[in-house]
């Protein structure tokens, strides 16, 4: 690990650049799965009144609009140079964190559908922003052997929050956390973006200048990847796969209170404990398993830890629908345990591949893209795909049947795919052979 | 009992049923609630609430107790089997078979009849040293002969499975932990179709040969650093060291048993990422590391 020896030769800039980098991702990411995964859900149905239905419509535009938001956005740092400009990068998160700050203090004063409305186009601004500016980062913070481990850690940091502190799922209660959270947030970014003393400006100049050795991602090295390239391209799909298995199982699961009390909403800590324990577990594999293997072997393990997930959560309920009795049970811990294992795994994976697949020059556009569509579009297919299960009255084994089908169908196609382009590469080497 | 927690057990009552070789034509499987044994089946599971054979009725048929409660007032002409929960044979009642208890709560009144009464014992590590030391032998005896055969015939894959161990134990305890873990769930998974029963008993016991080619190839890393000249030799002496080793780990309480889970699934992830030995296991090269 790349760490312990700037630890060792005592390169404390670059030290606190990991520490900034993961403070600031775990801080977002945290902001992400709570506060606009579950809180906006808790405003609109409670505070504004919406059925759940129209607030599923309104989570899909934001959505939509921060996808366009970031693909516009990380087009344009890396047209003006900005992907590549510190500083810059530092001023644009200070006003994203300003704007989101004010949108966290008021959300639970929101009344009404139309100041629901205009706060959902605001945050969706702002998130789309956001994202490629705050992965752009890493191309000045994380050398790129430790781009795994340093994934690893803020996945596991941020679940592990997330689930061990019970915190209730309603927008005062993300909301007063947030506000007190990002307060001292934002005046470090304030310093760092704006005051000018030689101490900082030496850090910071420091930093600025690692991007040279930093810069080009793991998959850049011989050539770099461009956003048309099948490099590129394949990861998104598989991504936009994982991402989209992910949100149409788990919508449906937090619907149910039988297997949302006894998993995530758990009354006992205990239960909440091991989920997050399994949170980090799955981590700290995949950031392992990220830096010692190929791309292709990570995803494998991805799509086969959804599968297994899903067959467990089906066979349960198959199980539940032969003997009824035991319906109302719940579920053992075991099941949303391997579920916090899988997401893990490609959250992980989310977090160090984007910047893996760029340079310097192409770090806005492809992380835009790349978790635009494989994050936000997944998530507003998979929400309208939802809300089309909903109306269509799907029981709950048939809804998750069709993702275990998903989720077993990207394994197989993967596996095929992977085994298909091996022949091709053997089917190359021999005609160069007889040639 | 959830179903996750009652898939386990009830593999285990399919399997006695197997083993046991008779004609089953019907199974009951109770979960909840109060219930008089339904007498059409031939084998009933009692996973939950309380199910009862009223003391004016015979069943004919097998009883096995998986969770909740079995009260035995009347016949049954069979076995009962306790593997988990409460067991009561009361005054008067009757089972022709055997009465087998492995876990759980087992009252059987002593006006009962009761065609033979069994406790299962689970071998206590300190109940006899003889049987320990009998125990550490045998497994010494059969790891070091396979030791002793891999070195002397395939020096290489041993050598190649040591390295996975020695050069990358993280990524082999990732690896080992992952694969351990997904292989052993996919296997009582399995199991439970009953069609695919056989092959998830195989590969219950292929990932336990697994282990076992593991800790034979601490043992070949033991035996390397010893200072004896004949590799089989010293790849013995390692195996013996490595299992007195185990055993010392396994006298430290909860510590001793995670280090013990931690060095089997390191030497399973090694077996694995070196494709059980065939080819050294070099992770993938990122560039810009100092």
């Amino acid at each position: 690990m790349e760490l312990l020896t700037h630890l060792r030769r005592r390169r404390w800039p670059t030290v606190a650049g990991y520490g900034l980098f993961v403070a600031l991702m775990v801080a977002g990411y945290y902001y992400n799965i709570t506060f606009v995964q579950l809180g906006l859900i808790d405003l609109g149905t409670r505070l504004v009144g919406l059925s759940e239905t129209a607030v599923s419509m309104w989570m899909a535009t934001l959505a939509l609009v921060t996808l366009v938001v970031a693909v516009l956005t990380g087009v344009t740092m890396d047209r003006r140079g900005w992907s590549n400009q510190f500083r810059t990068k530092l001023q644009l998160l200070f006003g994203v964190v300003c704007v989101q700050f004010v949108l966290t203090f008021v959300a639970p004063m929101i009344r009404t559908v139309p100041a629901f409305g205009v706060w959902i186009v605001v945050a969706s601004i702002g998130l789309g922003v956001g994202f490629p500016v705050s992965f752009a980062l890493a191309i000045d913070l994380v050398p790129v052997p430790d781009r795994g481990y340093v994934a690893a850690g803020i996945t596991a940091i941020a679940y592990f929050i997330a689930n061990a502190i019970p915190l209730s799922w309603s927008i005062d209660v993300f909301s007063r956390l947030m506000v007190v959270a990002m307060a001292p947030g934002i005046v470090v970014l304030a310093v760092l973006s704006f005051t000018s003393f030689d101490r900082l400006d030496a850090i910071l100049d420091a930093l600025a200048s690692q991007s040279d050795s930093f810069g080009t991602g793991r998959f850049c090295d011989d050539e770099p990847v461009r956003a048309r390239q099948l490099s590129f391209v394949v990861p998104v799909v598989l991504m936009f796969g994982v991402f989209f298995i992910d949100s149409l199982g788990f919508l449906r699961i937090i619907d149910t209170p039988s297997l949302l009390l006894s998993s995530w909403q758990s009354p006992q800590l205990s239960t909440r404990l091991f989920i997050a324990v399994a949170h980090v577990v799955g981590a700290v594999l995949a950031g392992v398993i990220y830096a010692n293997y190929s791309l292709s072997r990570i995803f494998l393990w991805t799509f086969a830890l959804f599968a297994l997930t899903h067959v467990m959560y089906t066979s349960d309920l198959r199980f539940a629908a032969v003997f009824p009795s035991i319906a109302g049970d719940g579920t053992s811990p075991l099941n949303p345990a391997l579920y916090a294992i899988a997401v893990s795994f490609y959250t992980t994976l989310n977090f160090a591949l984007w910047p893996d697949l760029s340079t310097p020059e192409t770090i806005g556009t492809h992380a835009a893209i790349g978790i635009g569509v494989a994050g936000w579009l997944a998530t507003f297919s998979s929400t309208a795909l939802a809300l089309y299960f909903q109306a269509a009255e799907l029981t709950l084994l048939s809804h998750l049947n069709v993702v275990q089908a998903l989720s077993l169908l990207l394994l197989f196609g993967l596996a095929v795919g992977l085994y298909a382009r091996r022949m091709v590469d053997l089917a190359r080497a021999g005609g160069e052979v007889g040639a | 009992m959830t179903p996750t927690e009652a898939i386990p057990l009830l593999v285990v009552v399919l399997l006695l049923v197997s083993i046991g070789g008779g004609d089953v034509g019907a199974m009951s499987v109770t979960f909840e609630g109060d219930h008089e044994v339904d007498t059409r089946a031939d084998v009933h599971v009692v996973a939950g609430g309380t199910t009862t054979v009223p003391d004016d009725a015979t069943l004919d048929g097998d009883v096995y107790v998986i969770g909740g409660t079995a009260a035995v007032d009347g016949t049954v002409d069979g076995d009962v089997t306790l593997l988990n929960g409460n067991l009561s044979v009361s005054d008067g009642a009757t089972v022709t078979g055997t009465v087998q208890s492995y876990s759980g709560s087992a009252t059987v009144s002593p006006e009962a009849s009761v065609g033979r009464v069994s406790q299962f014992e689970p071998p206590t590590p300190s109940s006899s040293p003889t049987q320990r030391v009998g125990g550490f032998l045998l497994q010494f005896l059969g790891l070091a002969a396979f030791g002793w055969w891999l070195v002397e015939r395939h020096p290489r894959v041993v050598a190649n499975v040591g390295a996975a161990i020695s050069d990358h134990a993280l990524v082999s305890g990732a690896v080992g932990s992952l694969g351990a873990t997904s292989l052993l769930v996919l296997f009582v998974y399995m199991a439970f179709t009953l069609i695919l029963l056989p092959l998830a008993i195989v590969g219950l016991i292929a990932e336990f040969l697994v282990i076992l080619y593991g800790q034979a190839a601490f043992g070949y890393l033991i035996g390397t650093r010893l200072p004896i000249e004949r590799d089989g030799v010293a790849t013995v002496a390692g195996i013996g060291a490595f299992l007195l080793l185990l055993e010392l780990l396994g006298a430290v309480p909860y510590l001793g048993g995670i280090a013990q889970v931690a060095l089997a699934v390191v030497g399973f992830g090694a077996v694995l990422n070196s494709y059980f030995g065939l080819q050294r296991f070099e992770p993938v090269t990122i560039p810009g590391g100092s």
